[in-house]
């Protein structure tokens, strides 16, 4: 049983991962068939992995409802947005808007609700910046300074009053995007990079396992 | 046309009652939030049965006759026994083949994109060979392809792999290096932190645009009545939370 | 307690009534302060805009609802100049939540500009998957798509004619909020099928694509609103974009006053603690 709940898996995983990484090397035509054949895979094995996400979340919300925990009327709220949209959804066949271009129920759903919903959500987050930013921005070291010179630099010289009031921010902030800062996020991507490759390759080889989850050994 | 001043209430309603979590956090807030979770969800789940069930497999299967998608929905099935307790090491097979395939696809591309081009452009000659002048150094600061802001570059890109480099320690000669990789790495932190101010500003102002939108008399005035609402019932939330007495 | 702790520990609701009227009095009292063009954001330009009429151009509008206000004027820009030069556009998109509103943009735009589904555009909608979607595209197109966003099947359209994968695609743009964005059509896609990429996203990734940019992987960059508002001046058709950089104008100046001003209170606090310190 230990064989088929974690010797296989651990097989297959070394297999595909041989398998796709030569694949990258070798031009002939079965080679790119089960390059587009693996992909298309993915595509359907990517929609069954939303699912498993929502999951989740419906047990979460539902064990609020029935236990009547604090706050247990607003995963009700909750229930009824989700099972509403789906509602809509399904008599629209899915479609924000018909083959003449009126607005279906769905399409209404989206378009006021979810938008400004998501909009505003993320929205708020420009308060909690300049809050931030006043409360706790401050030069303490040497390096905290540099930080902030460049952050006022950059800020200045991406607006058009800005660029006004100090002619050179522009230019300058240019320069630090361009040379500064692209060497250093150059530097963090290759050593990102490196790390993920041999992560990667340890998966591949079995080494690390934390992927598989699910039951017991 | 009933629709959309309809939708412009709703939206109004439900931009102001998320903007209330600045003054505090209140049902209101709540209500929306929950509200947002909920349709979120539930479009994700009308895409997915649309796009993937519908136009992935069932339409290629029945009237396209594709029976080897059988078993892209087999393994899809496998990793929905992740919640069965009892069969959830079936669903070990289905992230086995997920996680192999991706990183069988995903290591020569990195490889090759993110580590070996990007090192070729970091190691660019320092002089070029114009007919006619023979060498040439270019001075320019602002073009960043000049030969000053290669070596600026390759400076950068060493200094700041080397500080992220802990198994050797930064003492002497190191240190030097070190400290010029924390420096280079301060300003990128810096111009990140303007762009993130200038994107989180930039979403405010989208939706300030589209309230203001909503203010207009065809619409019914939503902002300004919705707004009246929600500051009333913020007002009637607060006086009832100082009524209460205090717990002993 | 000192003036300058006093103002330290000031309530943060005042600060965000400050950035809230900074923003809105912009946007009711516009001034339009002229907009420098960058290098990154023509490159883009420049380059659809000699591109041969009949070219296929590809817009992957990756992103959802929460980044609309920078990436919508994006691809508005972007759409309003590709089907002027009378290039045959191939829109779709990654994530799954801006579906809907991708779709409408598309849909706008090709109305405004006179142009028919099927001949000059398509939608292809949205697949998940992220790269394997790309991976698929750039192996064949059909098989990644077999029917566009309205269930009509791809194979036979006019506007795909001779477009059998990502090879044939004469320039991609990716309007990316995150991943899947302009880093996954650069790996799993130009990487492999070498078609010319450019980016738009928003500031919180912008930085982190200077690198591609540097080495030539995107061939142009539009950051954020800013960016936008740069396409519009450059295609002469000014919108969201535009409007909305007065305030932010405004509101980076009042950041930038927000934080000079606490690190004043700041030092005079630190000043008065050590000449306390000197007079024990």
């Amino acid at each position: 049983m230990i064989f088929l709940r974690r010797q296989v898996p651990l097989f297959i995983t070394l297999i595909t991962g041989l398998v796709f990484a030569a694949q990258y090397y070798v031009p002939h035509p079965s080679s790119e068939l089960l390059l587009t054949s693996a992909t298309k895979w993915l595509q359907i094995i990517g929609g069954f992995a939303l699912v498993l996400g929502v999951t989740s979340l419906f047990h979460l919300h539902a064990v609020k409802i029935r236990r009547k925990e604090v706050g247990w009327g607003y995963s009700v709220v909750l229930y009824a947005g989700m099972l509403g949209t789906i509602t809509v959804g399904l008599i629209a066949g899915g479609k924000e808007s018909g083959a003449d271009g009126v607005s279906t129920a769905f399409g209404w759903v989206y378009n006021f609700m979810m938008v400004p919903l998501q909009g505003t959500m993320f929205a708020i987050l420009a308060f909690f910046i300049a809050s931030a930013a006043y409360r706790s921005f401050r030069a303490r070291s040497r390096e905290a300074a540099v930080l902030l010179i460049a952050a006022v630099i950059v800020m200045m010289g991406r607006v058009p009053l800005g660029e006004y009031l100090i002619p050179l921010s522009g230019d300058v902030s240019q320069w630090i995007l361009n040379v500064l800062n692209a060497s250093v996020r150059r530097a963090i991507l290759i050593g990102v990079s490196l790390g993920a490759v041999a992560l990667s390759l340890k998966i591949i080889f079995g080494i690390e396992r934390s992927y598989l989850g699910g039951g017991k050994e | 046309m009933d629709e959309s001043i309809l939708g412009a209430w709703v939206a109004t309603g439900l931009t102001l009652f998320i903007l209330s979590f600045l003054y505090r956090d209140n049902p209101l807030f709540k209500l929306a939030e929950h509200l947002y979770v909920g349709v979120s969800v539930g479009y994700t789940i009308v895409k997915a049965y649309d796009t993937v069930l519908v136009h992935l497999i069932l339409k290629p299967i029945f009237e396209q006759g594709e029976i080897a998608l059988l078993i892209p929905v087999a393994i899809g099935s496998l990793m929905l026994t992740r919640y069965a307790p009892k069969a959830s090491w079936l669903s070990r097979y289905a992230f086995a083949f997920i996680v192999g395939v991706g990183s069988g696809l995903a290591i020569p591309r990195v490889i090759s994109s993110y580590i070996l081009k990007q090192i070729e452009d970091t190691v660019r000659p320092l002089m070029m060979l114009v007919p006619g002048e023979g060498l040439t150094f270019t001075w320019n600061v602002l073009n960043p392809a000049s030969g000053l802001n290669t070596i600026i570059i390759l400076l950068g890109v060493s200094s700041v792999l080397f500080y992220f480099f802990f198994s050797v320690e930064h003492t002497g000669p190191g240190k030097a290096v070190a400290r010029t990789g924390i420096l280079f790495l301060m300003i990128a932190f810096g111009a990140a932190f303007g762009y993130t101010v200038m994107a989180r500003m930039s979403l405010l102002i989208g939706r300030l645009t589209d309230l203001i939108e909503f203010s207009n008399p065809s619409y019914g005035r939503p902002t300004v009545w919705l707004l009246l609402l929600t500051v009333g019932t913020l007002v009637y939330l607060n006086g009832r939370a100082q009524g209460t007495p205090p717990d002993k | 307690m000192a003036f300058a702790e006093r103002m330290l520990k000031i309530d943060r609701r005042i600060i965000f009534l400050v950035i809230g009227l900074c923003t809105l009095l912009p946007l009711l009292y516009p001034v339009g302060l002229p907009i420098k063009i960058s290098p990154e954001v023509r490159s883009v330009y420049d380059y659809i805009d000699k591109l041969p009429e009949g070219s296929v151009f590809l817009l992957s509008l990756d992103f959802d609802p929460a980044s609309k206000p920078e990436l919508h004027p994006q691809a508005i820009a972007l759409l309003r100049h590709a089907f002027r030069k009378n290039l045959r556009v191939i829109a779709m998109t990654l994530w799954v939540s801006g579906t809907g509103m991708a779709d409408q943009l598309v849909t706008q735009v090709a109305k405004e500009t006179g142009k028919e589904k099927g001949k000059d555009y398509v939608f292809l909608g949205w697949s998940p998957g992220g790269s394997a979607v790309i991976i698929n595209m750039g192996q064949d197109l059909y098989t990644s798509f077999p029917s566009d966003y309205n269930g009509k099947p791809t194979k036979g359209q006019p506007v795909l004619d001779g477009v059998q994968s990502l090879k044939d695609v004469s320039y991609a743009i990716s309007l990316a909020a995150g991943n899947p964005g302009v880093e996954a059509w650069y790996v799993f896609g130009k990487d492999k099928y070498k078609f010319e990429l450019g980016g738009g996203c928003t500031g919180v990734i912008a930085p982190g694509l200077y690198p591609l940019l540097r080495s030539g992987q995107i061939n142009g960059l539009i950051g954020g609103l800013r960016g936008a508002a740069e396409y519009e001046s450059l295609i002469g058709q000014k919108g969201r974009a535009v409007a909305g950089m007065d305030a932010q104008s405004v509101t980076h100046v009042a950041i930038v006053v927000l934080v000079v001003l606490c690190n004043i209170f700041y030092f005079s606090i630190r000043q008065q603690g050590r000449q306390q310190g000197q007079v024990r």
